[in-house]
């Protein structure tokens, strides 16, 4: 736990110039994006992610994580979505076009990188030992919020990996001492439920088994489960 | 009974053969259940059953008159539903002497129902590897990480299936995938060993393993190493869809 928040403060101490740039550039083509989404943007934003991603993988764990046990691995799994995005780009599957359905769950979820470093200087941190709006769990919340703020075609792939980080956000609260990446598996839920919700709806026009509502209800059910995990796991980590 | 007639008839109990055999039933069954179809309606029932395909000769039994019909063995997804009703029919047939009208309508229906929820599919075979994980002795975050990994897997399987890609790179690609991100286990310490091992388990053919062993048992030796060939095969891809992940993430196989 300790090389964890030590690795922290060095990436923290040594990057927050660019992780100021990094975090204005995103504010400036969320905006942009919201407010008069072109191509040329929603090409921009798929870049942005793309070099959002590497930035993780690269700078992030394989530089300043170095200490870490398998760091490789985590390199390796941010480094393929941003190959997944790369695709995404070519191909184009991604529309960034907005539905308006879930636009307040968007927004607060697209906050939440501001609302880490927050939640760490409530519990008494101080800067560079804290959380910070460029770290994985801070890009994972904002990508969905952005997918789900542009819902009307999204990548199930990256929806599926950043699902699974979602799963380890709640490990990690529990095993690295991390209560605000309670932040993202918390508002990760709901926001994957409807990701799966839309997806699998298109195909319910078909006459499949068991009927559509049955399997609303499991995935339902599934999320309930989640976040019944998830209180146990905030329980646990306030116990100790 | 009409030449025309007769060629229908052969042509429906070809094709209920095929479908069986496409949807992994083990050839003896397949061979009693379309037997006893051609019974139903008054036939008697010769069946060659080759990798791809399979020959019948029908004889009508009142008139002597043979037909023979050579037919593909369609790639089917493994149903065990249709290979119950299937079943069902066979008897219902035989029991009742439908007349082939009914038959045929019955038939179809049954080939015809609604799919099971891809969703549902995917929920399901992501709580069967977590339980894997358990019964493997994976501890419960492990279990939550391999079913994560494996709803990404089988969902990259199902979409790289509907564009029709090669099925030998679609093993790869889901094997690399699932062990990839059950391997994000190694960072807490818990089962990690286990959760990697058991992510890959929902690609392993098991059907066919079970029906090539049955079918050389009962002396289909060319359809059941056929069966077991390709079931080789696919464990080969998992194996090195598995394997790109260890190095990757090991630096070395084990």
């Amino acid at each position: 736990m300790e090389i964890f928040w030590r690795t922290i403060a060095y990436y923290n101490n040594s990057t927050w110039m660019f992780q100021v740039v990094i975090v204005l550039t995103g504010i400036l083509l969320t905006i942009l994006l919201i407010r008069k989404p072109t191509q040329q943007l929603k090409l921009g934003m798929k870049i942005y992610l793309i070099g959002l991603n590497i930035w993780i993988a690269v700078v992030y764990y394989s530089i300043y994580c170095r200490e870490r046990d398998f760091n490789n691995v985590l390199s390796v799994f941010w480094g393929i979505m941003a190959l997944i995005w790369i695709g995404d780009a070519i191909k184009g599957h991604t529309t960034f076009n907005r539905t308006h359905k879930h636009d307040f769950l968007a927004y607060l979820l697209m906050l939440m990188p501001f609302l880490y470093p927050v939640a760490s200087l409530i519990r008494g941190l101080s800067f560079p030992e804290m959380t910070s709006p460029v770290m994985p769990c801070s890009v994972a919340v904002f990508t969905i919020g952005l997918l789900l703020l542009f819902s009307e075609r999204v990548n199930m792939f990256i929806v599926l990996f950043l699902c699974h980080w979602s799963i380890i956000a709640i490990s990690k609260t529990y095993f690295f001492d991390i209560p605000e990446d309670f932040l993202l598996a918390s508002a990760s839920v709901p926001a994957l439920y409807l990701f799966f919700k839309e997806y699998f709806v298109r195909d319910l026009h078909k006459d499949t088994k068991p009927k559509a509502k049955y399997i609303n209800l499991l995935l339902i059910l599934l999320c309930v489960i989640i976040g019944i995990l998830l209180t146990i796991t905030l329980l646990m980590a306030l116990r100790k | 009974m009409t030449n025309d007639i007769l060629l229908q008839y052969t042509k429906f109990i070809a094709g209920y053969a095929a479908h069986l055999m496409g949807c992994g039933i083990h050839t003896s069954r397949v061979i009693r259940n379309t037997r006893r179809i051609g019974e139903s309606l008054n036939f008697d029932l010769q069946i060659s059953v080759f990798q791809k395909s399979m020959i019948l000769t029908m004889q009508d039994k009142e008139t002597q008159k043979t037909f023979s019909e050579v037919v593909e063995i369609p790639a089917l997804p493994i149903s065990f539903e249709h290979n119950s009703e299937l079943s069902a029919l066979s008897w219902e047939a035989v029991d009742k002497r439908l007349p082939f009208d009914v038959l045929n309508d019955k038939y179809t229906k049954i080939i015809s129902a609604p799919r099971i929820d891809p969703l549902f599919v995917l929920l399901l075979v992501g709580f069967a590897n977590a339980s894997f994980c358990k019964l493997f002795g994976g501890d419960w975050m492990s279990m939550v990480i391999v079913f994560s990994a494996t709803i990404a897997g089988f969902f990259v399987r199902m979409q790289m299936l509907k564009k029709h890609i090669n099925h030998y790179i679609i093993f790869i690609v889901s094997s690399f995938t699932a062990s990839l991100l059950a391997s994000t286990s190694l960072i807490f310490d818990i089962t990690s060993d286990i959760a990697i091992a058991t992510s890959v388990l929902y690609l392993i053919p098991g059907v066919p393993l079970i029906n090539g062993v049955i079918d050389i048992v009962e002396g289909h030796t060319l359809t059941g190493i056929s069966r077991l060939t390709n079931a080789f095969l696919l464990i080969v891809c998992v194996a090195i869809g598995l394997s790109i992940t260890l190095l990757l993430v090991h630096d070395r196989l084990l």
